[in-house]
Parts: C-alpha cells; structure tokens; sequence
C-alpha cells in the first residue's frame, strides 16, 4: 500500500512540474512574442515622452519649463 | 452682327468681374474707422517675446484724426485649438486686455506680450468725449501672430529622434528572435531591452538632477515683495489698488486714482504710465500711458498669463515736482493644461515612434540581407 501511495505521489508532482513547465514556456513565448515587444517598447517610449513633456509633477517640469515652451504641440500650462 | 456684340459685350463683362474678384477697386470709406500700426509688425512679433507696440488712430471719412476720442478696447486671444494647442492652453480663447481710454488727439498706444501664435480679435468702440461731435462707431481688428520658428525646429528634433529609435528597434525585433540554449531571451530582444532601459535611466537621471539644480536655484528667489509707495509730493497722491490674487484665464483689474492730499478732491487729466512686470525674469508684459478721468482713475483689466507673480507698477508726472510711484504685487495662480489636450499631443510624437518602429519591421522583412 505505501508503495502504491508514493507512485500516486511521484505522478501527480510529474504533472504538476510538467503543467508549471508548459505555463512558464507559454508566458516565455508570448512576452517574447513580436507584439508584446513592440508594445512593451512602445509603453516605454510613450512614459519617457510623457515625463519630459507633459508632467505636472513641478519638479519634473520646472526641470524643463523652457524646453516645454520651445515644443510644438505641447501645452506647459 | 448684332450677336456678336452681345457675345464681346458678355465676354468683357467677365473679364472685367474676374479682375475685379482678384483686384477688387479701393472701396471708399463710409463710416469712421481705427487705424492699426504695430512694432515690431505683425509677422515679426515672437509670441511671449517682447512686448508689442500697438498703436490705433480713430480717424474720420477723410481719414483725419479724430480729436477727443474715447476708446474701448478689448483684446481676446486666439480661439481654443485642442488638436495643436499652443504652449498656453488656458489662455486660449480669452481676453488678455481690456482699456478705457481717452485720447484727445485721437490716437492711443499701449504695450502687449502676446502669449501664443493665432489670430487675435482687438474690438474697439469709438466715443466722443464731447457729446454729438461724431457718431460713436465699434471696429473689430485682426492681429496674427505667427508660430516660434524655434518650436519647429524642436519638434522636428525630436520627431527625428523617436523616429530613429523607432526605425532601430524595429529593424532589431523584426529578426530572428530564436531563443538558444541556456538563454531567457533572444539576443536581438536583450538588446533592444538593455538599450531602452539605459535610456529610461538616463532619462530620470536628467529629470531629477535638473529639478535638484532648479530647486537649489531657486531658493529665496521668490521672497514676497510688500505694495510700496513713493509719495514725496505735497499735493497729490497716487492710490494703486485692485486684484492682488489671480490666476491664468482671468481678468484682474488694476486701478489707479490720483488725489489733491489737502482737499482729498480727485485729480483729473494727470498722465500716469502703467506697467506691469514678470518677476521671474524681470520682463514687461503691459506698458500704457493715459490720463485720469474725471475722477481722478485710469483702470484696465489685464491677463497675466504665465502663471509667475508679477509686480505692476504706476508713475504719476507732476509738472513740478518729483515722480510720484506706486506699486503692488500681483499673485498669479497657473492652471494645469487639461489632461485630454496633452494627451492629444502625446498620441502624436507616440504616433510618430510606433510608425518607425512598424517601418523597422517591415524594412527587415522587406530587404533582410540587402542592409
């Protein structure tokens, strides 16, 4: 009986591992995937613009009020 | 014969009407009407530069100067342009000035700092000071200001930039993103990833030590002045009052009274110059020199549109005597661009990166061993 017991044991971690293996692949192909990247890169590019040009944060915009005024297209306040 | 005429009759008549659409004859004037002249001219003036000589010159039929003029002037700013707003979305499509004045020689002159590029509407109704001596009559004047060559020089840089990285990036993820043993991502993934999370450092290294340094700067800076006054004359006295607390959009009133000390009766007919002055660096936005009215007061509405404290300030000329001055301290509140009006613009130079990086793709697609 212990004997049937610890195969029971052996597979079901066998699934598991081999269920957490294909979810871990499957996440690795899609954050690799052509438009995770392009939209991670993207998000990226936008939060910079963003924090340059188009905080409030006073800090960040004092930092470059003058550089604001001399943009096209972007309202400094 | 006789259709014939009729046809060369027909024929000049249409050119005649053509010409006229492109070259259309001086009309003659038939009311009164405000001559405008500014300095420097308007397609020279640099929006939120140098203040703007704005002269106007009410003239009759004949186009003499009226004499005993009173105008009314109302200066609004260009209409609201969310989809290419200007660097002051608030002020758009408001007034910046508003003036009583009286001009005897029918000719008044003030100085403006125009905030932003557009077309400005100057509405000024004409008065005689002297009842029935004209018809009073209202004219609306257009002033355009053109754009900062420097904003599209810059948008162009940076245009270029996120184009650059866009193009790059792109050309790099559009490749064979083959995954090898004992590796998490592929090569050209690692790549792209480590260059854009140099930048983002970069990015907020420059954020933050530039806000250290402004902060650093700007300590002390900004110490309130109190209203002060100089008031060395015997006779008169210069009163300064009005809106001490602002904010960007609104009008705030700004009055002056000059006043006999011994009597306490108002003075009228005094020339007074009025300015105002941007305490951040010191520049004039407002300049005008008028006299009292019959109650001793010259009061304008100005706009002070940067969102800066400014000082504005008031000089009486005496024909004997020192200058008398006054002045006060004006509070301005700035407002914050509307979230949906940056994010408009942002959308754009965003538009622009994720273009370029589509075109990366395609062009390592398109041509993958030619580069």
């Amino acid at each position: 009986m212990p004997a049937d017991i610890e195969s029971i044991n052996s597979i079901c971690e066998a699934q598991i591992m081999a269920i957490s293996t294909s979810v871990l692949h499957r996440t690795k192909e899609a954050t690799l995937s052509l438009p995770i990247q392009a939209a991670l890169i993207t998000s990226l590019s936008s939060l910079m613009i963003w924090t340059l040009y188009f905080s409030t944060y006073p800090p960040v915009h004092n930092a470059l009020h003058t550089t604001r005024h001399s943009t096209l297209a972007v309202a400094c306040h | 014969m006789g259709r014939y005429k009729y046809v060369a009759l027909a024929t000049v008549a249409t050119i005649v009407s053509i010409l006229l659409w492109f070259d259309p004859l001086p009309s003659l004037a038939t009311q009164p009407a405000v001559l405008l002249q500014t300095q420097p001219s308007l397609s020279q003036v640099i929006p939120d530069g140098e203040p703007v000589r704005i002269a106007l010159t009410a003239v009759d039929l004949r186009k003499y100067p009226l004499s005993n003029v009173r105008f009314q002037l109302q200066l609004t700013t260009p209409a609201k342009t969310p989809w290419f707003t200007s660097d002051f979305p608030i002020v758009e499509g408001t007034t910046l000035l508003e003036l009583i004045a009286d001009a005897p020689s029918g000719k008044l002159e003030f100085a403006q700092v125009m905030p932003i590029r557009g077309s400005y509407v100057l509405k000024a109704r004409v008065t005689p000071l002297v009842a029935g001596a004209f018809e009073p009559f209202e004219q609306s004047l257009q002033l355009s200001v053109p754009e900062r060559f420097v904003k599209y020089r810059n948008a162009a840089f940076l245009i270029g930039i996120l184009m650059l990285a866009g193009i790059v990036s792109g050309w790099i993820i559009g490749g064979d993103q083959a995954v090898r043993e004992g590796e998490v991502a592929s090569q050209p993934i690692r790549l792209v990833l480590s260059f854009f999370t140099m930048l983002a450092i970069a990015v907020l290294l420059f954020v933050n030590i530039s806000a250290e340094l402004n902060s650093a700067h700007s300590h002390g800076e900004m110490q309130p002045t109190p209203s002060a006054s100089e008031q060395p004359s015997q006779d008169l006295e210069l009163r300064l009052s009005g809106d001490q607390l602002t904010s960007v959009g609104q009008l705030a009133t700004q009055t002056v009274q000059v006043i006999n000390k011994k009597t306490g009766v108002p003075k009228a007919g005094v020339v007074v110059k009025a300015r105002s002055i941007a305490l951040e660096d010191g520049k004039q936005m407002f300049a005008y020199q008028g006299r009292t009215d019959d109650q001793g007061r010259l009061s304008w509405k100005e706009q002070f549109f940067d969102g800066s404290p400014h000082r504005v300030i008031v000089e009486a000329e005496q024909s004997i005597g020192p200058v008398l001055r006054a002045s006060h301290e004006v509070a301005v509140e700035g407002i914050e661009p509307p979230l949906y009006i940056r994010l408009i613009s942002l959308s754009y130079y965003t538009g622009a990166f994720v273009l370029s990086l589509l075109a990366g793709i395609w062009m390592h697609r398109r041509f993958p061993r030619t580069i």
